[in-house]
């Protein structure tokens, strides 16, 4: 059947003669850009990188299954890693950011205002609210609060006290990137690699469940997309020395999620082959993308890939770390020819207010009675204080209608950054890469907080964890809403302005 | 005797055997301008962008001197195997293979738009002009195509074989969705409705290497869900195929046999979408075009597979190879349909002015027509395919006529009790096109009207069967495939 391709569009320009009409259009259309001055006008870079090690020398609580773990060992340490970014006009700071990038499952309430305090304190010179902080969501970090599990008393680190060492370690590392900026250049490129899956499965009665079984007469098909594009953001000395890479990966690093050691899952096996491969003291910054549905776990044709990471000698994290390491290594290149040093830099913080996803009766009663059954098990998991929260907002959903998150958009150059703080449904990011007016936009999810799953309507038509209200603080009607603001963010660094 | 009928039991259905091999290319680019097929209207193409090929492979397994089982498969880079074009070139080839049953010979197609049309009436025959038409080009390729099957199947050696999976990001979905539940293929998404692109991609690369007794590569056969639709164009081009066999050539010298093969991929292509901007950007930065680069991710993911998997080549591996006629519950039209059809054709037929767009039109909506009224009195209620399933050592090879959407396909590779399932979409021909096989989620993006490019690919006009009928091509494939994993029966 035809497929009405509309032809290439991707085509290295003729080599053909070009007209005097041409070379003309072409001189009009280069005065036209210098004119349009953008939102962000070029400034100098300044640039400063550091990493931290958040390894825990003691027995912590391991956070991101409902059941309690204590490590008993750590398998690779976890770190946290900032990139500092300051554009300056002369002596003027024009905008400024601190990347942060943590080895945590996600940033709860206990860590981000004081670390922003005390940022506050060591850098007056710096606005706290743009720090950038992301989680990589490995689940086989700390517990940082109190309460959530059961935790023994002795013989292990308590999450308040992890709690005030990790902040004291980001509050470190981030003074340390800010104090060594200089400066430097950017440059960005698009590689690719398979790393996420979707991992929520769909079935002949309109179900849907994550890393549901496949190998089933009733199964379906996966429910929704991925994108295997990695978007990087190189960091460059002024002697064109790497410094550091952002790398947007649409997976979150959950792995070997359910052991009991301290892991920074694949991000350890990604930082360990580029520093061999590429840079041996390279700062990695590892960004989530738009993964609520996603994990590394492999939904289907298991043996097929198990086989070969058995022929390559290779751990699955090992194996990703490869396939990321490579492709960077690869894109650098690229990228290391277009070394940019006076680019457009804005950074713009917003808290959103966006409508919640509103608890009905129905699930009310569900949750009221699969806390009794709990209760009946003597279940000690989490799973009681899931469904009870449920039941809590129900009651004051109605006085309390929106739930605020903190939006951070920036501009570098040509490229977008966009975050939010939830586990974002893939679809969302999809709609805010294809509507952003950036040539390259890097969403970024777990940042400024938790918001919890963000599923889209059809997850919710199937349900399952993830897309059911326990999970949800906020559900498509917010998710919408979001998209909307972040293009709207976007758009508005991308307006030339008036004059 | 016990441990003879343990070993009986354990053992599987396919028995280990001598793995026998042979490969040729035949070049099936016309030498004259010719008609491309793909497109609503035809072109004619007269320059070559690419050289199209036939590339044949053929199997044998052999336990000493008894022949236990054969294939021979070719890849072409054809659009779509037409009706009647396999049963043509079997006829063709009768005689030509003694010794082998022309029923285990399948031709799949790599779905390049800019290759030659290949039916007659495809098309208005006078907007071919001074073309080489398709009832001459055909005979043309066949005898082409025919030297190339015989020279792989007399030449057939020894041998061995390897398998893996590797990765690349080479298809993507382009079935986009809006906020008011419409779908459309290759439709806007930098618009406020925008929500999400409708199903699933697997980039999962599928190669299977095979060697000669001295383990020099001989041939590999490729398979992943994209269609070899990167460029487009108006001249004559294999696609991006072209660039993964250049490379593999340049890597591991000019005479391997190089077969692409098109998984479940109705719902795919190569076209960047989402990030389509920066794609761009770094063909730029790379110095190639789209469609090089996406033989570049392949040809990559081959390189690195091969490299891999050249720790476990096989020689002493099962060929097993079953083909069978399968009938599908076709895909009902409604009356509402029919309207619709009956009067797009309507308007056709007195149209004063002919557009060129006339032709496929007309087929188009004039096979809904015949397909509602065959339905009324009882008939057109299956749909009859062949289907080719093989066992080769732990992989499964699973053959179906369709542009397949790739649920589809997930659901078999899920089902299937094989380490490695390598599944070929546009496979053989029938005597009734194949066309689009959409899933549920398609086929409420839209209903059938005037615009034929209302819900594209998933309305009853593009599909001969609809979701139900999927459903039974995945169950009778898993079955199949199945079927060749189980242990013998009992030995007496």
């Amino acid at each position: 059947m035809p497929c009405f391709s509309k032809g290439n569009t991707m085509r290295r320009p003729s080599k053909s003669f070009r007209s005097k009409r041409t070379i003309l259009s072409e001189i009009a259309g280069v005065i036209a850009v210098a004119l349009a001055v953008i939102n962000a006008p070029a400034a100098e870079l300044r640039i400063g990188a550091a990493t931290i090690n958040i390894t825990p020398d003691k027995p912590i609580a391991l956070a991101g299954q409902f059941n309690t773990r204590i490590s008993r060992g750590v398998d690779n340490p976890i770190t946290a890693t900032a990139v500092a970014i300051e554009a300056r006009e002369g002596e003027r700071s024009v905008d400024q950011a601190i990347l942060l990038s943590t080895d945590i499952v996600v940033f709860f309430p206990a860590i981000p205002q004081p670390l922003r305090e005390r940022l506050r304190a060591k850098l007056p010179e710096f606005d706290p609210r743009k720090l950038v902080m992301t989680a990589t969501h490995t689940h086989t970090s700390a517990v940082t609060e109190e309460g959530t599990y059961n935790i023994p008393k002795d013989g292990v680190m308590q999450p308040r006290e992890y709690a005030a060492f990790l902040i004291e370690r980001l509050a470190e590392v981030c003074v340390r990137a800010w104090q060594q900026r200089k400066p430097g250049g950017v440059s960005w490129g698009l590689g690719h690699a398979v790393v996420g899956n979707n991992r929520r499965a769909t079935y002949a009665d309109g179900t849907a469940k994550m890393y549901g079984v496949t190998n089933d007469l009733k199964f379906r098909g996966i429910e929704g997309g991925e994108d295997h594009g990695l978007e990087m953001l190189f960091f460059w000395d002024k002697q064109k020395k790497l410094l550091a890479a952002g790398i947007n990966v649409e997976c979150p690093s959950q792995e070997v999620e359910s052991r009991s050691t301290v892991n920074a899952d694949f991000w350890h096996d990604v930082r360990e082959q580029l520093h061999a491969g590429l840079a041996k003291d390279l700062f990695v910054l590892g960004w989530p993308g738009a993964c609520g549905d996603i994990s590394p776990h492999r939904m289907y044709r298991k043996a097929a890939e198990e086989r070969m990471l058995k022929l390559r000698g290779l751990t699955c994290t090992q194996d990703i770390g490869r396939r990321i390491s490579r492709e960077v290594t690869d894109v650098c290149e690229l990228a290391r020819r277009d070394i940019r040093a006076d680019v457009p830099f804005a950074h713009e913080v917003a808290d959103l207010a966006l409508p919640v996803r509103k608890v009905t009766e129905r699930e009310v009663a569900e949750a009221q009675k699969e806390i009794e059954v709990l209760k009946k098990k003597g279940d000690k998991s989490r799973r009681s204080a899931w469904f009870q929260a449920t039941v809590d907002r129900y009651r004051t959903q109605d006085k309390e209608p929106t739930f605020t998150v903190e939006v951070h958009v920036l501009r570098i150059g040509d490229i977008a950054i966009a975050t939010n703080p939830f586990e974002l449904f893939h679809d969302y990011g999809a709609q805010m890469k294809a509507r952003s007016k950036a040539e390259q936009t890097f969403v970024i999810e777990l940042t400024g907080g938790w918001g919890r799953y963000l599923p889209t309507a059809r997850a919710v038509a199937g349900g399952g964890y993830s897309a059911v209200v326990q999970s949800n603080m906020v559900g498509p009607e917010g998710g919408q809403v979001l998209v909307d603001r972040t293009v709207e963010m976007i758009g508005e660094l991308w307006k030339p302005t008036t004059k | 005797m016990v441990l003879a009928l343990a070993l009986a039991f354990s053992s599987v259905g396919a028995s280990a055997a001598e793995l026998w091999i042979g490969a040729a290319t035949a070049d099936i680019t016309p030498d004259r301008p010719v008609p491309l097929t793909g497109n609503t209207s035809v072109r004619i193409a007269r320059e070559i962008q690419s050289r199209l090929t036939a590339n044949v492979l053929a199997l044998e397994s052999r336990e000493g001197e008894r022949v236990v089982d054969q294939a021979i498969m070719v890849s072409c880079d054809l659009c779509v195997i037409r009706p009647g074009i396999q049963e043509g070139f079997r006829k063709h080839l009768a005689g030509r293979l003694p010794g082998f049953d022309l029923n285990k010979l399948l031709l799949a197609a790599t779905h390049t738009h800019a290759a030659p049309v290949i039916l007659q009436n495809r098309y208005d025959e006078k907007d071919y002009g001074d073309a080489m038409q398709p009832k001459e080009y055909v005979p043309w390729m066949y005898q082409r195509m025919a030297e190339a099957v015989v020279k792989a199947w007399k030449s057939r050696e020894k041998g061995a074989v390897a398998w893996g999976l590797g990765h690349a990001v080479a298809g993507h979905n382009r079935r986009v969705v809006y906020s008011d539940g419409t779908a459309k293929m290759y439709g806007a998404m930098n618009i406020p409705e925008f929500r999400g692109v409708e199903g699933y991609e697997d980039h999962g690369v599928h190669v299977l290497c095979f060697y000669d007794s001295q383990k020099r590569l001989k041939a590999a056969a490729i398979s992943l869900a994209t269609t070899a639709q990167a460029a487009g164009g108006n001249k004559v081009s294999a696609d991006f195929w072209h660039d993964v066999r250049r490379l593999i050539h340049e890597q591991h010298g000019e005479s391997v046999c190089v077969l692409g093969f098109c998984a479940p991929a109705g719902d795919q292509t190569p076209r960047a979408h989402v990030n389509k901007k920066s794609e761009e950007r770094m063909c730029k930065l790379r110095d190639l075009t789209y469609c090089e680069e996406i033989g570049r991710r392949v040809a990559g993911a081959f390189d690195d597979v091969a490299g891999v998997i050249a720790k476990d080549i096989r020689a002493d591996v099962s060929l097993i190879h079953r083909v069978r006629q399968v009938e599908l519950p076709a895909r009902v039209i409604t009356e509402a349909e029919y309207a619709v059809a009956k009067k797009v054709c309507e308007e056709v037929d007195v149209r004063k002015k002919r557009l060129k767009t006339d032709a496929w039109t007309r087929h188009f909506y004039g096979l809904v027509v015949e397909r509602y009224l065959a339905q009324q009195k009882g008939g057109w209620k299956t749909y009859a395919m062949e289907m080719h399933v093989l066992r080769l050592g732990d992989v499964a090879i699973a053959t179906n006529p369709f542009e397949l959407f790739v649920d589809y396909g997930v659901q078999i590779q899920a089902r299937s009790p094989a380490v490695q399932t390598f599944l070929i979409q546009l496979a053989t021909s029938g005597p009734r096109p194949a066309y689009y096989v959409p899933t549920p989620r398609a086929v409420a993006g839209g209903a059938l009207n005037a615009n034929p490019f209302t819900n594209y690919s998933a309305t009853a006009a593009a599909n001969m069967i609809g979701p139900e009928g999927a459903q039974v091509l995945v169950d009778r494939t898993a079955e199949a495939i199945n079927g060749l994993w189980k242990p013998p029966a009992k030995q007496n």
